[in-house]
């Protein structure tokens, strides 16, 4: 990395409320989002130089596109910024991130307003369901399919049991972990929802099969969230830090970061994967790029992840693809505890996407924030101990786009 | 005091509190006994356990059983969790049964919000009084994590710790403690401002004063349709308690009005009697429904689309500042605008306000426990947000001109220049609904 990028704070919404009913548009929530940093942060509007959103879905779910505009809406200091907005699917966040922070590298600006953000629960889940089969090949995998998500995660998970078995009460741990974290988490969207091992494990009325392995209790929730982060080049976070009697090193910053896409259809994913040791080489990859970048050699230069757990099976792949363990032992991390929070490498501490809810733009603004807060023993209840060094991934679809960080201080 | 809860024993399992507040254990994995007048009613209150969790895997830390079995379980128990009926006669008898099977430190607490904590407990032994307190869950505790802990004079102060720990901790809960006054802390604030509105409504039509004070006000469920949900039997037991038993500032707000004493004597309790209905009622399916609204004056039902009474222009000024975030700038609309029905919304609004903060040192100990109850327990914007919305020094220009109590808490707001909201953790936004 040329120019470090520094991670000055952020704000994210209470991922259980529901905007429809509170009678909100999208731009409320861009504007609570964009307020609640600067707040958290102590940047004047002024500071701001650029700002970038991640949204998956506007025009579908809000009939609302061109969302930069909404950052200029907020404060009338903000009249004339730089804006744009990205999409990358359920990496739509991290994409965002990934441009404002490529850009303070490259010396255009010293201080970016990244905001991600999706509204979702303006329509049926049915209708929802179909408006995130866009995520995939829509004609090839969606069109016509009930909820086609769940079923090609599902397919995931029948991937790795064809090549090294998976049994359903490991990926039903892996909901329980994420349940019980969001517990602590006061901004999760699953806070008060009750969960067990014994109930992920269950199927009945309460826990229906949605397709295949993939039951309720295995899926991230549709809700709506906005968070808003600022991002700063070392300069701009010397002074910050100097004025609040801070040193540089207190403030985190982006250590690594790794980007591939792969095929865009799953099957095209597997049939290219399927004479390799990792289901997903690309998300691998991204990860590995990250690690070199951050000059870390492994998963145990880490003190907890923050994964895209839009399903069980995408948690349970991530485990082997961090190398937590060999290619398809991502049972044994599971069953010697080591993703619990109190384990050798925590997963999930914040709930991840099953506990804390999965507003899909938000969600890679979200997994960042919450490092951020990590490193900076600024968790609260879902701290982990000691932390000083996290990873996100954040992904696309079924495994298409995988963006990831490595944050440190 | 290494004390664990690993029994508990529910009173009047089969009830929405009774089985609601038993959920809030067992979800936490302690073995709970529901107690009904029978087992089938026992049984009935373990089915609305897992309806309201949503899993069946609870029923594995539920048992079921008749008051046959009282002694046995309660000899057994760490906590006796009372939530039988609302009769201060059946309570003593049922403690009296309690008092003599219960461990030496076993706990009891009452889910009632209606009687004095020492009131019901009085005649019991000494120990039983100790070990004596309040758990007021709201309803439903799966989705209302707001409670109130009210311990009585006697109540050993290591109990009232310890419980306080059990259900900010493993129960999830929001708690805030109160003293041992009528209807505590949340129905007291919460029923003076519903029966204001119910007050007002025979002079300006329900429809209107119950849009007037709607959602842009600061709450999503509007005033008089809460007073349809909760039954009007429910609220009158309140008010009138409230009425008997306290003498503060906004005594006359808690006087039931005359039409509808007149309707609950015709039968008419709100959405439990479907027919009758309250305020409002349905009358035909689906497509041909209509929503009617009652008159005040008449008692007849009337299409709530007929005679409408236009709300002042401020209001829907509002809910279009509210609807894309500017929180602000509508609180700025509502102390700006002028006329007597923006008087009249103020008037309640503000009230709400002052008669909240106000109950500080009475019936809380601090501004936060108001907040905290009004937001948790009845999702209400908390006083404070809104105190803070309209500024301390304004607001207390805007309550004296509506000549309220200006409450001590705001003098040194207004003072220290100091924000009153303390709550980090809660978005402030969601309190202001644009419906």
């Amino acid at each position: 990395m040329t120019q470090p990028v520094h991670i000055l704070g952020g704000f994210q919404t209470d991922f259980a409320r529901n905007w429809t009913k509170e009678g909100k548009h999208i731009a409320a929530m861009i504007r609570e989002a964009v307020e609640g940093a600067l707040a958290a942060t102590d940047v004047s509007p002024r500071e701001i130089e650029v700002g970038h959103v991640g949204n998956f879905a506007a025009e579908l779910y809000s009939m609302q596109g061109h969302l930069g505009a909404f950052l200029v809406d907020v404060d009338p200091a903000f009249s004339g910024l730089p804006t744009g907005r990205h999409e990358a699917a359920c990496a739509s966040g991290s994409i965002a991130l990934l441009a404002a922070s490529a850009e303070i590298e490259a010396g255009r600006y010293d201080c970016a307003l990244v905001v991600g953000v999706e509204q979702m629960k303006t329509v049926s889940p049915a209708i929802g369901g179909d408006y995130l089969g866009t995520a995939a090949w829509y004609e090839l995998e969606a069109k016509g399919v009930e909820f086609p998500f769940p079923k090609l995660f599902g397919k995931l998970g029948d991937e790795y049991d064809r090549r090294y078995g998976l049994s359903d009460k490991h990926l039903a741990h892996i909901s329980a972990v994420n349940y019980a974290n969001a517990k602590k988490n006061p901004k999760a969207q699953t806070r008060t929802w009750y969960m067990n091992e014994e109930h992920a494990c269950s199927t009945s009325s309460y826990n229906a099969v949605i397709g295949g392995r993939i039951k309720v209790s295995d899926c991230s929730q549709v809700t709506d969230g906005a968070v808003a982060v600022v991002l700063a080049s070392a300069k701009f976070a010397e002074a910050y830090a100097k004025r609040r009697g801070r040193r540089l090193e207190t403030v985190p910053r982006i250590q690594g970061w790794g980007h591939a896409t792969a095929p865009l259809t799953f099957d095209a994913k597997v049939a290219e994967s399927k004479d390799q040791p990792y289901v997903l080489p690309h998300t691998r990859r991204a990860i590995t790029d990250a690690y070199r970048r951050a000059g870390i050699a492994d998963c145990w230069a880490l003190d907890g992840i923050e994964t895209h757990d839009c399903f069980t099976t995408s948690e349970y792949m991530a485990i082997d693809h961090f190398g937590l363990t060999n290619p398809g032992e991502s049972w044994k991390a599971i069953e010697e505890g080591v993703i619990d929070f109190g384990g050798k490498l925590p997963i999930n501490p914040s709930g991840g996407l099953i506990g804390a809810g999965h507003p899909v733009g938000a969600t890679g603004v979200r997994q960042l924030l919450d490092a951020s807060l990590q490193v900076t023993g600024k968790a609260g209840d879902y701290q982990v101990a000691n932390a000083r060094r996290f990873a996100t991934l954040n992904i696309g679809g079924s495994g298409t786009t995988s963006v990831v960080f490595v944050v440190g201080n | 005091m290494a004390r664990k809860i690993e029994n508990v024993v529910v009173l009047g399992a089969n009830g929405a509190m009774g089985s609601g507040s038993g959920s809030v254990f067992a979800a936490a994995g302690i073995r709970t006994v529901f107690l009904a007048r029978t087992r089938d009613k026992a049984e009935a209150g373990r089915a609305r356990a897992e309806q309201m969790v949503k899993s069946t895997a609870i029923s594995r830390f539920i048992e079921v059983g008749d008051y046959d079995a009282l002694e046995a379980e309660v000899a057994k128990a760490d906590l006796v969790f009372e939530a039988v009926a609302e009769d201060l006669a059946v309570k003593r008898e049922v403690f009296a049964r309690v008092d003599k099977a219960r461990k030496p430190d076993a706990i009891v607490a009452t889910v009632s919000s209606g009687l004095s904590i020492a009131a019901m407990c009085a005649g019991q032994s000494d120990s039983f009084q100790k070990h004596f307190l309040g758990i007021h869950f709201f309803n439903p505790p799966n989705v209302i994590v707001g409670c109130e802990l009210i311990a009585h004079a006697g109540t050993d102060a290591g109990v009232v710790a310890f419980v306080r720990d059990l259900l900010a901790g493993p129960l999830g809960r929001e708690v805030v403690e109160t003293t041992d006054t009528p209807a505590f802390a949340g129905n007291r604030v919460g029923f003076k401002v519903l029966n204001e509105v119910a007050q007002l409504a025979e002079e300006h039509g329900v429809a209107f004063m119950d849009a007037l004070i709607g959602p842009h006000t600061g709450r999503a469920m509007t005033p008089l349709v809460t007073v349809d949900f909760v039954g009007w039997d429910v609220h009158q037991a309140i008010v009138d308690n409230l009425f008997a038993n306290t003498k503060d500032e906004a005594h006359a707000a808690f006087e039931l009005p005359g039409y509808m004493k007149k309707l609950i004597a015709a039968g008419h309790l709100g959405n439990k009697t479907k027919a009758k209905g309250g305020f409002f009622r349905s009358e035909g399916k689906g497509k041909d429904a209509v929503r009617l609204v009652v008159d005040p004056k008449t008692l007849d039902y009337r299409p709530v689309t007929e005679n409408v009474r236009a709300l002042p222009p401020v209001v829907g000024q509002m809910k279009a500042l509210i609807r894309v975030g500017r929180y602000q700038q509508a609180m700025d609309a509502m102390c700006d605008a002028t006329g007597p029905e923006v008087d009249l919304m103020r008037k309640v609004v503000l009230g709400y306000v002052s008669y909240g903060l106000a109950r500080v040192g009475e019936v809380v100990a601090r501004p936060r426990d108001v907040d905290r109850i009004m937001g948790f327990g009845f999702n209400w914007a908390p006083p404070s947000v809104l105190a803070d919305a309209i500024g301390a020094r304004r607001l207390i220009g805007l309550l004296d001109r509506a000549k309220l109590l200006v409450p001590r808490v705001v003098v040194e707001a207004a003072e220290k220049n100091l924000n009153l909201f303390d709550e980090p953790e809660v978005d402030r936004g969601r309190f202001f609904v644009a419906a």
